[in-house]
């Protein structure tokens, strides 16, 4: 069998954390722009990850900062839609991260190539844009919330604020592809409400 | 621990199914169950899986005759939650716009149901798969069904729009906002996207739309008509003409047409000149002639059943047994039952017949509703 060989390359902690947090803010763009959170209007197009991503114009894109992936201490950034109304949250798209401890701790790197982590979060992408296929139509204006898991001892910016974790009753869920830096592994899943053809 | 962390923490994983095969899915307003979705999309190419889908169909009807608990309508929306996931792909062989027809005539005279906001969704979704719905919604209209919600409102309005009828799209708003209907701020809110529309209506041409070259945003461009149909506004009005006139022949221009909805094939059969007026009377005369003429019970259109090889058509596999033959009576739930409205019958129905059926019944939704109910 014929073997190939991928070009590796060099995967530090802060790299991995840049990418993970660039990750993040295109993925909530891309939620945004797909689910109709924000008008069309706010988005221009950029090209990343070998796609036409969008990102909103006028405001701040980085979502989550490096800091708390740089110490290891981030487990999961969720992001919450909601109905502008009633405040019932309609839709939680959940990346659960695991981090490679030993390098957090030890400061060593790791190697992987980084075109194939560029497919992976591609293949995430593509899915993002694809779940409307199952996803519930929202007619109604939404707003959109950040959700950040983290280990207790982590000193909080005041940017954020405790919060109860938004949570759907008995909701439907769909695992999406992941990606891995083999520093950071990202996990995917978008939850949202049970069809409501019953509700009176 | 919460479901989310649960199902994360597992390892377990969700088919690829509804990825792969996304473009013969058509999106429901109510969202779809994944799992029955990889699981539909599996059958087509599974003959396992495909007797376990007809077997739920079977027993799913089954449902529907042997109710005797006092919310009759349960069983039918069962059925059609089940053929909506069962069949991706929608389309004119999954008898989709069969049982939206019959549900809503099983229902149409019964009190119970009027202001009931499932029932409504019923006649919605039937709507929405009709070329011109507008006979749907002024059927609703003279019958008070659903009058008390914004969701009727919302896309009786939509479909003037498409129509370019924004005065009485206003006007529709306007009513429902008066009424009371609920929802209301979802009405509100709908009125203003509406007014926003309008405004930017003169300038919004053909080419301009095309020189939009974000990725295409299929949130909305699907399921909310008003923005799908900014395109086509131009094109609907002069769409083929059945009648047989001696009108001005507008050469039919190309009109978009999405695979999975057929609500725009332009089939326009007033007699108007394309000015606004309504020759009210003849239109729909003309229009239901088939119901005026013979108001017959459906049970006497027999469609000859010719023992035919099942067609393909647009399901991927052909092996699939349709509507089983059974003669079941009406439920006695039919209180003033003047004129017979036709006993439930899912005949045996072969794929041409099915789509042959929906055909029909795209062009007309009210073929079969006794003369009396339609409004004048």
């Amino acid at each position: 069998m014929a073997s190939r060989t991928v070009a590796k390359d060099i995967i530090t902690l802060r790299g991995s954390a840049a990418i993970v947090s660039e990750f993040f803010g295109y993925a909530a763009n891309s939620i945004l722009y797909n689910r109709g959170v924000y008008p069309e209007e706010s988005f221009a197009k950029v090209k990343k990850y070998g796609l036409p991503m969008l990102l909103t114009q006028d405001e701040e894109n980085e979502i989550v900062g490096k800091e708390w992936l740089e110490a290891g201490k981030l487990q999961r950034v969720v992001m919450v839609i909601m109905s502008k109304a009633t405040k019932e949250v309609l839709e939680r798209w959940n990346f659960s991260i695991e981090t490679d401890s030993d390098v957090v701790e030890k400061g060593v790197s790791r190697e992987k190539s980084d075109r194939e982590i560029m497919r992976e979060i591609q293949a995430i992408m593509r899915q993002i844009a694809s779940s409307i296929t199952y996803l519930p139509c929202l007619d109604e204006p939404c707003v959109f919330d950040v959700l950040a898991y983290t280990d207790t001892d982590v000193p909080v910016p005041f940017t954020w604020i405790e919060s109860d974790p938004k949570l759907i009753a008995n909701p439907q869920m769909v695992k999406l592809h992941s990606f891995d830096t083999k520093i950071h592994k990202v996990d995917t899943l978008v939850s949202y409400k049970n069809d409501e053809w019953d509700e009176q | 621990m919460d479901p989310e962390t649960e199902f994360l923490s597992s390892k377990r994983q969700t088919g690829n199914e509804w990825e792969l095969f996304k473009e013969n899915v058509r999106p429901l307003k109510r969202g779809r169950n994944v799992d029955l979705l990889n699981h539909a999309l599996k059958a087509h190419t599974n003959d396992q899986l495909k007797k376990s889908l007809l077997e739920n169909r079977r027993r799913l009807i089954e449902a529907i005759d042997e109710y005797q608990g006092d919310d009759p309508l349960q069983p039918w929306l069962d059925c059609i939650k089940w053929v909506q996931e069962a069949f991706p792909p929608g389309g004119d062989f999954s008898g989709l716009v069969l049982i939206y027809e019959q549900c809503v005539r099983a229902f149409w005279h019964s009190d119970r149901y009027k202001d009931d906001l499932r029932y409504l969704k019923v006649w919605l979704e039937y709507a929405e798969h009709c070329s011109d719905a507008e006979v749907i919604y002024s059927f609703l209209d003279a019958n008070d069904i659903g009058n008390t919600h914004s969701a009727y409102y919302i896309a009786y309005a939509l479909h003037m729009e498409s129509k370019s009828k924004m005065k009485a799209a206003n006007d529709i708003l306007n009513l429902g906002i008066s009424s009371n209907a609920q929802p209301i701020e979802k009405l509100r809110d709908a009125y203003k996207k509406f007014l926003a529309r309008s405004m930017r209506r003169p300038n919004a041409t053909e080419e301009e739309l095309k020189e939009d070259d974000l990725p295409v945003r299929s949130f909305g461009t699907v399921l909310a008509r008003g923005e799908s149909q900014r395109q086509a506004i131009k094109t609907f009005e002069l769409g083929r003409n059945k009648l047989k006139q001696d009108q001005v022949h507008r050469t039919p221009l190309s009109i978009y047409n999405d695979t999975n909805m057929d609500v725009m094939r332009g089939h326009h059969s007033k007699p108007s000149t394309g000015s606004n007026s309504w020759h009210t009377l003849g239109g729909r005369a003309e229009r239901n002639k088939e119901n005026n003429a013979m108001p017959a019970k459906w049970t006497s259109h027999k469609i000859p059943q010719r023992p035919v090889p099942r067609i393909v058509g647009a399901v991927a596999s052909s092996q699939i047994e349709v509507f089983v033959d059974e003669e079941c009576e009406e439920k006695p739930k039919v209180h003033d039952e003047k004129d017979r409205t036709s006993s439930l019958q899912l005949r045996e129905l072969d794929g041409r017949n099915i789509k042959k059926e929906t055909e029909l019944l795209r062009e007309n939704p009210l073929r079969n509703f006794p003369s009396n109910s339609l409004p004048r």
